[in-house]
């Protein structure tokens, strides 16, 4: 057995191909989760059972299975029921690309709520009161008060999460999809050099990792420039 | 729901392959996280850079590549090793229970290495040395002492590997272990119902999420007995 370095520097580029794709699918199912995590969190802290509730069951049930049963019950499984084909989500649900989207949103949209409502509940309730004790109301003292402080504070548990997420972006390659992780596949289907290959795709991988910790790093430090560090 | 019928029994024997490869798995990812952060937490300058690498590639690289890489290059190797001896043989595997279990225990071993080194570094060092003053033995200290304290801290995240541990074990299907999500792949090839099939998984898999849950908040209670009167 032998290390073939001129395969590793033959499908690397091959495999950068697919960075566009992953970079798709992390960026927006990002902003969606993000978007989707929003909304729950505000039904959740609402008060109100009947918006709190479904929140729950939904948070529930996206973190108990696993993402890879997710994303097979949406793309093998949705076309499978007649009202699925005929509503007019069919052509998103239709594409692999479309599935895995969906898929990955929902699965971080859960996880990203409890990530935020960990930071709202966080918030010194001093402040809180400080702000009504001014005679702001409560949507201002959502949007003034308790956000920034908890932005801050749910920075460093949202970078792992979109880290998690980075790492599931390579099961669209088990839904034919030929992301970093599916072009490697198709590679080592072909020349069965699962060392080359799969070692060279872990580095590219780890790189990514490396870059969304430090971004999250630069990010954290900027916005907690007004805060006197407690050390 | 009657697709299902006839298929009850084997989504049993797949649940059984899923609680076995959870066992085994947890044993592992203990053994890793311990031996982990017993190295970080060493003097030795190499163990701490040992232990450091190994966290950072497991952490920072997807599930599905380090179990694909375990399953494969093992299948070459052995495969070659054994060509060595008797030219006759195509192929050898590690059975993909054994190397699924290795892969998903070393990636949640990873992050057990890092709970495990704070909780170890989280024992209030007075007990510690109230223990040496009053002459008790370096391992006894470590076993009566430390390792209740310690354990205290670690289980609300170690709870969260535990299923992290159990999502992955779906993973190990992709290499052909006849665990639940392989049932319903053979399910959905006589029945052609894959929603009602990976639903059947994702309802298994929430199962076993519940039970994790619910132990762990039984042996959350269990560990912190001694503190009920203070809290």
């Amino acid at each position: 057995m032998s290390f073939d370095f001129a395969l590793i520097v033959d499908s690397i580029p091959k495999m950068l191909m697919g960075i566009g794709l992953t970079f798709q699918l992390l960026f927006l199912s990002a902003a969606l989760g993000l978007a989707l995590a929003i909304i729950l969190l505000l039904m959740r802290i609402s008060g109100r059972w009947y918006l709190a509730a479904p929140t729950m069951v939904y948070i529930y049930i996206f973190r108990g299975t696993p993402i890879l049963v997710q994303i097979f019950i949406i793309y093998y499984g949705l076309p499978q029921l007649e009202f699925v084909r005929d509503s007019i989500f069919w052509p998103i649900l239709r594409e692999p690309f479309g599935c895995a989207i969906v898929a990955l949103t929902l699965n971080t949209g859960a996880y990203v709520s409890e990530i935020l409502r960990g930071g709202v509940l966080g918030v010194d309730r001093g402040l809180k009161e400080a702000g009504a004790a001014l005679g702001l109301s409560a949507t201002h003292r959502f949007i003034y008060i308790t956000s920034p402080i908890a932005i801050r504070l749910c920075l460093p548990a949202y970078s792992n999460d979109v880290i998690s997420l980075m790492k599931s972006t390579a099961l669209a390659s088990t839904i034919t999809l030929l992301d970093m992780m599916g072009i490697a596949r198709t590679i080592v289907a072909e020349t069965y050099a699962p060392y080359e290959i799969f070692i060279s795709v872990m580095v590219i991988y780890l790189v990514l990792t490396w870059f969304i910790q430090r971004s999250f790093g630069w990010i954290e430090k900027r916005m907690s420039r007004h805060v006197k560090s407690e050390a | 729901m009657e697709a299902v019928t006839g298929w009850w029994d084997d989504f049993f024997w797949g649940s059984l392959v899923v609680v076995e490869l959870f066992v085994v798995a947890l044993f592992l990812t203990i053994l890793f996280g311990l031996i982990g952060a017993a190295a970080k937490l060493s003097k030795s300058r190499v163990a701490h850079s040992i232990a450091s690498a190994y966290t950072i590639v497991f952490r920072g690289t997807p599930e599905i590549l380090v179990l694909l890489l375990f399953y494969f290059g093992s299948a070459v190797t052995l495969t070659a090793i054994a060509q060595v001896i008797d030219p006759e043989i195509k192929f050898v595997d590690i059975p993909p229970f054994w190397a699924g279990s290795l892969a998903i225990a070393l990636i949640v071993g990873s992050y057990a290495t890092e709970t495990f080194r704070g909780a170890f570094l989280g024992v209030d060092p007075g007990q510690v040395e109230a223990a040496r003053a009053l002459g008790v033995s370096n391992l006894q200290t470590f076993i009566y002492v430390r390792i209740p304290a310690m354990w205290r801290l670690a289980l609300p995240p170690f709870g969260n590997h535990m299923l992290s541990l159990i999502k992955d074990t779906a993973l190990i299907a992709i290499i052909g272990l006849e665990e639940t999500l392989f049932v319903a792949e053979q399910a959905i090839g006589t029945t052609g119902k894959p929603f009602t099939m990976y639903i059947v998984v994702g309802a298994i898999y929430l199962g076993f999420s519940t039970i994790i849950t619910l132990s762990v908040m039984v042996l959350e209670r269990y560990a912190n007995r001694h503190l009920e009167i203070a809290r």
